[in-house]
């Protein structure tokens, strides 16, 4: 089953190459069904949330640019679920490479509390306020709030940018606030594991209600269930799979699968 | 377990046909490619271009100057401001250009006016990235000098001496055009358009349209 790890890794590796089709020339209409910015130089899509934010920027309602990302998300997690997040998102990729400096990190009991402590299912909320507060109230009301400090953007955007162009570019006003965002987006992906997913990220917000009734999804066979708990200690989104049904925070990567002994977990379509 | 399914399919159906129904039906698909992947928005990268306003007479494409910009200069400079509808630092140099110039206009509809400057007229064209026809949005790739595809984009078009003869001369600024703020911004925008006044004075009797 680590087969599976690997094809998941293959699939990250992959849609990271056609999120950068741009670099030879392969530019797109479409919105990235997964966090990505089209700032990068060599982006070949959309970043869904920036068209969001372009269909209500300052109040002027563009229906094309509100539905179209939303239909592309719709489809892709009426099916797959959030497994955009756990397969395809090139931030998830970044996550699972920062995942065992995580989880060293978590071996220090403050650290551990962090990601453990019991308000955690309530911090996980934050990411629907980020979602309904910064990217589509304050957008609509003021104009870019979460684009200008959003770390994703300040990753695949604004440094490739800078890389590239090293003398064409200088920051401007917002970019010492972004940066500070971004600072503390790689601490909290560093000691949390998969912490952007679980707390911020908005378009997981976004993707996270679809899990429930989505045609993809994780099922655990209680029957087959030896309660081992390997399941529960590997899961990078902390979700006690073995009571979960349809958990809007899984993103279907698939590791419990992999580690459960008995088989009792299995993604199933219906 | 049956009802989901079909719930579920009716989902589907609903959002895949609308989505293909959209791209077939509307400019969606590429209003996406040529408002937000091929246009960077400054101010949401966060980055400000280093401009040099550096007049020069070869254009970013090689391409000759577009015939409307031929048109006007024959008048005087030709000043062209580049904006997309969603770009907040287009924004904040709204309201610089409409002092400079004193106009007043729809940012989402083209817009263009001489104005004099002392004795110079100066034709301001504004140019919105997202209503525009072909032929203005070309002379956007046109004028990138820097090449850096995104807006705000001022550019100023003049006469120089180039050996032999006199030609369309250009500079191209972008964002807040190397400033800190909008409102000194503005006053570059009036050295380029003193600059331009200047230059156009000295060239324009050996200028054929």
């Amino acid at each position: 089953m680590k087969k599976l790890q690997l094809t998941r890794l293959l699939s990250q590796l992959g849609f990271l190459g056609i999120a950068n089709l741009g670099a030879v020339g392969i530019k797109t209409g479409f919105c990235f069904p997964f966090f990505y910015c089209h700032g990068c130089p060599y982006a070949s899509g959309a970043c869904p949330l920036g068209t969001l934010e372009h269909g209500l920027y300052k109040g002027h309602i563009v229906g094309q640019f509100l539905l179209f990302p939303f239909f592309i998300l719709g489809s892709t997690c009426m099916i797959f679920g959030r497994a955009a997040c756990g397969w395809i998102c090139p931030i998830g990729l970044l996550q699972r490479a920062t995942a065992p400096l995580a989880k060293k990190m978590g071996k220090y009991s403050f650290f551990k509390k962090l990601g453990n402590s019991s308000n955690e299912k309530y911090i996980r909320y934050v990411k629907y306020f980020v979602l309904i507060a910064l990217v589509f109230l304050t957008t609509a009301l003021v104009g870019f709030t979460f684009t200008d400090i959003c770390p994703v953007g300040m990753l695949t955007g604004t440094f490739p940018l800078l890389i590239l162009h090293p003398t064409s570019f200088t920051p401007n006003v917002f970019f010492p606030f972004a940066l500070s965002i971004f600072i503390l987006f790689i601490i909290l992906i560093v000691l949390v594991g998969r912490g952007w997913c679980r707390y911020v990220c908005p378009l997981g917000a976004l993707m996270a209600p679809f899990n429930k009734i989505s045609v993809l999804w994780v099922h655990v066979d209680r029957d087959k269930c030896i309660e081992c708990m390997a399941c529960v200690k590997i899961c990078p989104m902390k979700i006690d799979v073995l009571n979960m049904y349809r958990d809007p925070e899984c993103i279907l990567c698939g590791k419990c699968i992999t580690i459960c002994p008995t088989s009792a977990i299995k993604y199933k379509v219906t | 377990m049956q009802k989901r399914i079909v719930a579920q399919i009716i989902i589907i159906a609903i959002l895949m046909g609308s989505l293909g129904d959209m791209l077939v039906t509307t400019d969606v698909y590429d209003d996406v490619l040529e408002r937000i992947v091929t246009v960077i928005c400054l101010s949401c990268v966060k980055l400000e271009p280093r401009t040099r306003l550096d007049f020069t007479f070869d254009t970013a494409t090689g391409e000759p100057h577009p015939q409307f910009v031929l048109e006007n200069l024959s008048k005087g400079p030709v000043f062209l401001h580049y904006r997309t509808d969603v770009c907040p630092a287009c924004d904040d140099m709204e309201p610089i250009l409409h002092d400079v110039f004193n106009v007043s206009y729809d940012i989402r509809e083209g817009f263009h006016k001489t104005i004099l400057f002392g004795d110079t007229s100066v034709t301001f064209i504004h140019i919105n990235l997202d209503h525009t026809r072909e032929k203005k949005r070309e002379s956007f790739q046109i004028y990138d000098k820097d090449n850096i595809n995104g807006v705000p984009m001022f550019t100023i078009v003049t006469l120089g001496y180039h050996p032999a003869f006199v030609k369309p001369y250009y500079a191209t600024g972008y964002g807040f055009l190397g400033q800190e703020n909008p409102e000194d911004a503005g006053l570059v925008i009036q050295d380029m358009i003193d600059d331009a006044s200047t230059t156009y004075h000295q060239n324009r009797d050996g200028y054929t349209p």
